[in-house]
């Protein structure tokens, strides 16, 4: 795959590695800061409730796809039931905003009432109350990915297989929470009646306090990303992913920086999960489709899953272009996406980070001339 | 004084075939051994089973005085053996300079590896091995692009990265030119001083320059140790290695 990005100029030769901001640690913080302060400011131009809450629920996706980015892209594991944390997370959320609406009086809700269970089923019983619920929406989908990666990476589950594995994980989870309507809602799942309260405040979901929350939480999760790419776990981890095997022989518990990295991603996948039910007030079975967690690594894809940046910017596109065009070309619009998806995988093995990248190498290699270059202070960066 | 690494009565079969068959060696602190053997004698394998890459069936391995046993690779890494491969293996995606950095691995533990930014010491060790191995004008490039004889080098460095008390040199010299041999046989005797070495090598005039002992192997059991001196006197080696080599 790489032999090809290298045969198209894309900055792998010795001229354009070095010079291109691409590669440039410095640089790249830049993009990244600019690219929040934009997002950061959108609350002051936009004055659509509506149009604003959609796109906190695009920062949604771009955390999703931040994830998938971590773990596919840096750590070469493809991972196809991003959902399981997704979906884990979402209905902590709901059932943690669901109870803080029943009151002494009245402290069963509804779904239960309906399904004939006049008791608080154990397994709500965490979201009784606030904080304990958070910790637990982001807790359990978290330690369920650190005991699923382990069992699996212990045994050495790689790749295509490991990706299958997910998925079918994901299904039984879909089938289970369908199934159990007394306790998660069925296929209507949870409609917590009133928004998120924390402390006094609510935060209204069509309110840019909502949107800055959302934005908040990508600008947190994308550091931390950005900063275990660039320490020693992540050289380790695109060590890994380049030749596991290898790795091994050089003293690194392959399993255990697997089993991290997938946990890691996991979590950032259930924050979201909990950010997607402040913003939307709902979450149901769909949150667990294979469709979605399917479109995650798309997203992640297309922007080129070996850039954190490209990945969150691949999710807006094509969540965008989605709403936006999806209208207009409704049934056309999944051909669209998947002749899009296979240009992207057969030429641009990055996504459009390659183009970027191949942009930017071709401006700063403008003086041609230079036949050698000592890699001066900075040191390339691989992927980004 | 004990040997670095006592292997006893080794046995390792794939399905019905016995590819090491009740091998036993014993390898000094400070001494290079050459283990030698015509093709498929189980020469690569016997590495396998050191490193931890195959479980033997049956058998026995003490490494520094420990039992390394069917122990996972990454436990045997890091007691202190440190391997290339026959068939040069490094990380391609990333550079020489990335590789190198992988391979410095004295910090092995995920969560300690998640705040450490800057590595103390890993600047000079990569400019001292780059400067041995010739590659410092190739830190920035991917180990993918490199020639058969520069991979070839930037996987020694990377054992040399590591510090091991015991290196396995799978066929190191292969594909090198004549130049690039006679150094490594310099940097091998040199590496002696300091560290155990066993080298898997065809090349008898390579052998010859750098052994301490030498071991031979055939059809998966000890054929004859010894000087290579003695090695070549002994007519059981002459006829299953050497003559097959003339034959050749
Ligand atoms: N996984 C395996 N399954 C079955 N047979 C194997 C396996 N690995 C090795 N063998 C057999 O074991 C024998 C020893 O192989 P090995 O690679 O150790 O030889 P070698 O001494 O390293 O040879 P060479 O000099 O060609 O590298 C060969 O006959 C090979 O076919
Ligand atoms: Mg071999």
């Amino acid at each position: 795959m790489n032999t090809k990005t290298s045969a198209k100029g894309v900055g792998t030769d010795s001229e354009t590695t070095m010079g291109n901001p691409y590669h440039n640690k410095t640089a790249q913080w830049i993009a990244y800061a600019l690219f929040f302060l934009a997002l950061a400011a959108i609350p002051f131009s936009v004055d659509d409730d509506f149009l604003l809450n959609q796109l906190a629920t695009y920062g949604v996706y771009g955390m999703l796809a931040l994830s998938i980015s971590l773990c596919w892209g840096f750590g070469g594991i493809l991972n196809l039931g991003q959902g399981i944390a997704f979906g884990l997370g979402a209905y902590g959320m709901a059932m943690t905003m669901q109870m803080q609406t029943q009151t002494a009086e009245n402290p069963i809700p509804p779904i239960m009432l309906n399904n004939g269970l006049d008791y608080l089923p154990f397994l709500w019983w965490p979201f009784q109350n606030t904080v304990s619920g958070l910790i637990f929406a982001v807790g359990i989908p978290t330690l369920f990915c650190a005991v699923f990666g382990r069992i699996m990476f212990k045994a050495r589950v790689s790749g295509a297989f490991f990706a299958i594995m997910t998925l079918a994980m994901l299904s039984a989870f879909y089938t289970i929470i369908l199934d159990q309507q007394a306790y998660t809602g069925g296929v209507n799942g949870i409609t917590p009646p009133s928004p998120l309260q924390l402390g006094s405040f609510q935060i209204d979901p069509y309110s840019p306090a909502a949107y800055w929350t959302v934005f908040f939480a990508l600008l947190i999760a994308t550091v931390i990303a950005k900063l275990i790419t660039q320490s020693s776990f992540g050289l380790v981890t695109q060590a890994i992913r380049d030749d596991a095997e290898r790795v091994r022989f050089l003293g690194y518990s392959v399993s255990s920086y697997e089993t991290t990295i997938y946990t890691i991603s996991g979590l950032i996948a259930a924050v979201a999960g909990c950010l997607w039910v402040m913003v939307v007030q709902y979450v149901s079975p769909a949150q667990l489709d294979v469709g979605l967690s399917i479109s995650m690594v798309i997203w992640a894809a297309i922007g080129g899953r070996m850039s954190l940046l490209w990945a969150i910017i691949g999710a807006f596109l094509i969540q965008g272009g989605q709403s936006y065009l999806g209208d207009a070309f409704l049934s056309t619009w999944l051909l669209i996406l998947g002749g899009f998806f296979i240009v992207v995988v057969r030429f641009l093995p990055n996504g459009l980070a390659s183009l970027v990248e191949a942009g930017l190498g071709m401006l700063a290699s403008k003086p041609k001339e230079t036949s050698f270059r000592e890699p001066s202070g900075v040191k390339p960066v691989p992927s980004e | 004084m004990a040997g670095l690494l006592e292997i006893s009565h080794l046995c390792k079969s794939f399905d019905t075939i016995k590819v090491i068959d009740d091998f036993s060696l014993e390898v000094t602190e400070g001494t290079l051994c050459c283990l030698v053997g015509p093709n498929g004698a189980g020469k690569t394998t016997t590495m396998d089973l050191i490193t931890g890459r195959i479980k033997p069936t049956s058998g026995k391995i003490i490494f520094a005085g420990e039992d390394i046993t069917g122990a996972d690779e990454h436990a045997i890494a890091r007691a202190g053996i440190g391997r290339k491969f026959q068939v040069p293996a490094v990380l391609r995606d990333l550079t020489v300079r990335e590789n190198l950095s992988v391979a410095y691995s004295r910090q092995t533990n995920p969560f300690w590896n998640l705040c450490r930014f800057k590595v103390p010491g890993l600047e000079q060790k990569i400019d001292e091995i780059a400067t041995l191995a010739d590659l410092t004008h190739r830190l920035g490039e991917k180990a993918g692009i490199l020639s058969h004889g520069e991979t070839q080098w930037l996987e020694i460095s990377m054992v040399l990265m590591q510090e091991p008390r015991l290196m396995l040199m799978d066929e190191p010299i292969a594909g090198m030119t004549e130049g690039e041999i006679e150094k490594t046989a310099r940097i091998f005797k040199d590496l002696r001083k300091s560290t155990t070495l066993i080298v898997v090598e065809h090349d008898m005039g390579f052998v010859r320059e750098i052994a301490d002992v030498v071991t031979v192997m055939h059809m998966g059991t000890l054929l004859a140790q010894g000087s290579l001196h003695e090695i070549e006197a002994d007519p059981r080696v002459r006829s299953v290695y050497l003559g097959e080599q003339e034959a050749a």
